[in-house]
């Protein structure tokens, strides 16, 4: 090597240690610049929940109108969960909306509340959003509301005017983080009328009779299993088993369970799985889990008897007059739920946003449910008669057994939870001799009240 | 001038790689030894000795079958995969050196590389469903019933599953580097063999083989870190389960990560996963650095 080579790479050396250097210093500096603007963020941020809060209060003062359409042209990013058909439902509603805001833009994307939850912690934290209005599970937004990311609608809905309870899932003290749109329900095992009839088969009226139904539907030529089982992320599980669970367990155990106070190992749990759920898992009258839409077209075509799924089964089926449904005979409550939309403090266009929000609280839920969404409105001064017919039909077979509407046991739950939940009713279902460990590890990880 | 230039040639990248890699990694590493009361090995000491099948690194009620925790898991894919792809990536380099229509069968292998993370993940479902998959299929014709079911659903078999689909995946890798030290094999040294007297087993087990080395060495160390680093194809295919019996270690850092939102949990996990990954980084960077010697 040359002197000079020698020289130059002793300066590339000191160079690229004070480069390092000078990196490190502009990092710190950097950090704590940001931390200045998140400092001042946060405090603009309070400034501007006040302001919200004294204008929603002057507007209930005034009779809570809502906002004028916006004079100039605004855009909104809608972020909801629904996809295919049933995006298309819900496009009704934003058509619905656009007649009477002629100015205002929507552009609706798709994604999963689990998806929601994954990605929007870290952009929030990062103070963008990247909707207007976006729908997702309650228990994350008020998660997401508690530390200061979602504008508080307290001003904006009236609780009186909803389903008791479903406004409750979105608040915190007085504070309200997002408004209740559609509701579903989970109301019982469906099945095709013309499938029961070629077969001369029955609704149950007690256990016993259920079982005879399987053992009878298991006969019939071409039949796989009684019922379909439907897997993906794994909620159609959860959902079959809290209907067991309130079928056999009184609508009050899923209400204790959800808060914690009953445990997964109570044995009066463990009884209702031991002697009703699991006896029938054994005897394969449950199918191994299948993809839940491809569960829909498999059960339809007749290789399967019934079907446990919520309401929306009736959007995704040919002919929705030849479905019907029986809840188990014992069951008093039905799991019900509403999807949940909020408005981002990061919104771009906040006052579109919560008039568009307030829209699909209220009239924004007739036009819904009055297409093949399979849904029921939680606004109660929406008419039963506006209901898409055959969820009229449903709503009045709920109705007329006076079944009580409950909280779905993993959505108010949450968490990790709710991943166990479902992974471990995977587990039992292939496996259910794994009954009492999957107990076990359900309760150990329940959260406690 | 000349002074000016290395500044400027230096500065740039040492700037950009202390911005997007260095700090990253040193921010990482401290957010796993910290919490808002400062230093602790708390997050740590948390993530080793969780219990819940999904996020338990080494599970502590080991049975016959997974779920055995992610990082028994990792091993185990190390231990059956690594083998695999070495193996099917020389025999298959060397088969199709000079076959007709090699360049197809190449490219059918080398699809796997190119797919999407989540379309793989797809993929393997499909391929091990008990309607549609050609693992199942396979077996139902052979008569072996127990394996003749959609594998992913299963404690028993879900993390074989997921091994022998990312064997798929890599293959296209390790016969594309063996291929490349296939062609750089000198001629004379097979043809000398051949004069005297060997056979093509011989050749392939005594001439070949030994001349593959380094190039075994660095399949073997990149399959490793691409092990270590599995995640889209199990998030997608079975999420962990059933029962948390394939999970593996970037899947508990991504749960901790995005689910949790236990950030300190997650940076520990990846911190883990990191030193992890750093063993046959090195001995491939040693390896690299040897080569130019």
């Amino acid at each position: 090597m040359s002197q000079q080579e020698k020289r130059l790479t002793t300066i590339a050396l000191a160079l690229a240690v004070i480069s390092l250097l000078l990196g490190g210093y502009a990092l710190v500096v950097l950090q704590s610049l940001s931390s200045s603007v998140s400092d001042l963020q946060a405090t603009v941020s309070q400034l501007k929940t006040s302001i919200d809060q004294l204008t929603a209060r002057v507007s209930k003062l005034e009779g809570a109108a809502a906002a004028p359409p916006p004079a100039s042209p605004v855009k909104l990013v809608v972020i909801g969960p629904w996809a295919g058909k049933e995006a298309d439902y819900f496009q009704a509603v934003i058509n619905a909306y656009k007649k009477t805001h002629p100015n205002v833009e929507i552009e609706y994307r798709t994604m999963r509340a689990e998806d929601v939850a994954a990605v929007m912690p870290v952009q929030f934290a990062a103070g963008i959003a990247p909707g207007d209005v976006i729908f997702g599970w309650a228990w994350w937004i008020v998660k997401m509301g508690k530390e200061g990311h979602i504008v508080d609608v307290s001003g904006l809905i009236n609780e009186n005017d909803y389903i008791p309870g479903i406004v409750d899932q979105v608040k915190d003290g007085n504070k309200i983080y997002g408004v209740p749109f559609t509701m579903w329900l989970k109301p019982g095992f469906w099945y095709r009328k013309s499938f029961f009839q070629k077969y001369g088969l029955s609704e149950p009226k007690s256990y016993d009779e259920f079982v005879s139904l399987l053992e009878k539907i298991k006969g019939i030529p071409g039949v796989k299993n009684p019922i379909a089982t439907g897997d993906g992320v794994g909620w159609p599980m959860s959902d079959v088993t809290e209907h067991f669970l309130i079928a056999y367990g009184g609508p009050q155990l899923q209400l204790d369970l959800i808060s914690g106070k009953v445990r997964f190992t109570d044995p009066r749990v463990r009884d209702i799985f031991a002697n009703k759920l699991v006896p029938l898992i054994s005897k394969r009258y449950f199918s191994e889990p299948i993809e839940w839409t491809t569960a829909v077209t498999k059960w339809w075509a007749g290789e399967y008897g019934i079907y446990f799924m919520g309401t929306w089964i009736t959007g995704m089926v040919d002919d929705p007059k030849d479905l019907d449904f029986f809840p188990l005979p014992e069951a008093r409550g039905v799991v019900g739920g509403a999807d949940y939309a909020f408005v981002p403090k990061y919104s771009r266009n906040p006052d579109a946003a919560l008039d568009f929000l307030k829209f699909l609280a209220t009239e924004g839920q007739v036009v819904h449910a009055s297409v093949p969404s399979g849904k029921i409105p939680t606004w109660k001064k929406a008419s039963v008669e506006a209901l898409w017919p055959p969820m009229q039909s449903v709503y009045r077979k709920i109705a007329g057994k006076g079944m009580s509407i409950l909280p779905d046991l993993d959505d108010s739950v949450g968490g990790d939870w709710q991943k166990l939940f479902w992974d471990q009713l995977k587990l039992l279902w292939v496996n259910p001799g794994a009954l009492d460990s999957v107990l076990k590890t359900l309760e150990a990880s329940q959260p406690r009240p | 001038m000349r002074g000016l230039e290395f500044l400027v040639f230096l500065l740039l990248p040492l700037a950009v790689l202390g911005v997007w890699v260095v700090y990253p990694i040193l921010a990482t590493v401290v957010l796993s030894f910290t919490t808002s009361s400062g230093f602790s090995l708390g997050s740590h000491i948390a993530v080793v000795t969780e219990r819940s099948p999904l996020k338990a690194l080494i599970y502590p009620e080991p049975g016959p079958y997974p779920p055995w925790g992610a990082l028994i898991h990792n091993a185990l894919w190390i231990a059956i995969g690594l083998p695999l792809v070495v193996f099917l990536g020389v025999v298959l380099a060397y088969l199709l050196r000079e076959a007709y229509g090699s360049g197809a069968v190449r490219s059918v292998i080398f699809l796997g590389m190119v797919l999407p993370g989540v379309v793989s993940g797809l993929t393997i479902r499909f391929m091990f469903d008990a309607d549609i998959g050609i693992f199942p299929k396979l077996f139902s014709l052979l008569g072996i019933q127990e394996l003749a079911k959609t594998w992913t659903i299963y404690p028993q078999t879900a993390l074989l599953a997921l091994i022998l689909g990312s064997v798929w995946l890599w293959l296209g890798f390790s016969v594309t580097i063996f291929s490349a030290g296939l062609d750089a094999i000198p001629k004379s040294t097979i043809e000398a063999a051949i004069i005297d007297g060997a056979s093509p087993v011989q050749i392939f087990f005594k001439v070949i083989l030994p001349q593959l080395k380094p190039v075994t060495l660095v399949v073997t160390l990149m399959t490793i870190m691409w092990i270590l680093k599995i995640f889209d194809i199990v998030y997608v295919a079975t999420g962990g389960g059933p029962g948390g019996s394939s999970t593996v270690l970037a899947l508990i850092m991504y749960t901790y990560f995005a689910s949790a939102l236990e950030y300190h949990k997650a940076a520990a996990v990846a911190t883990i996963l990191a030193l992890l990954t750093l063993i046959p980084a090195g001995l491939y960077i040693k390896s690299v650095l040897a080569g130019e010697k």
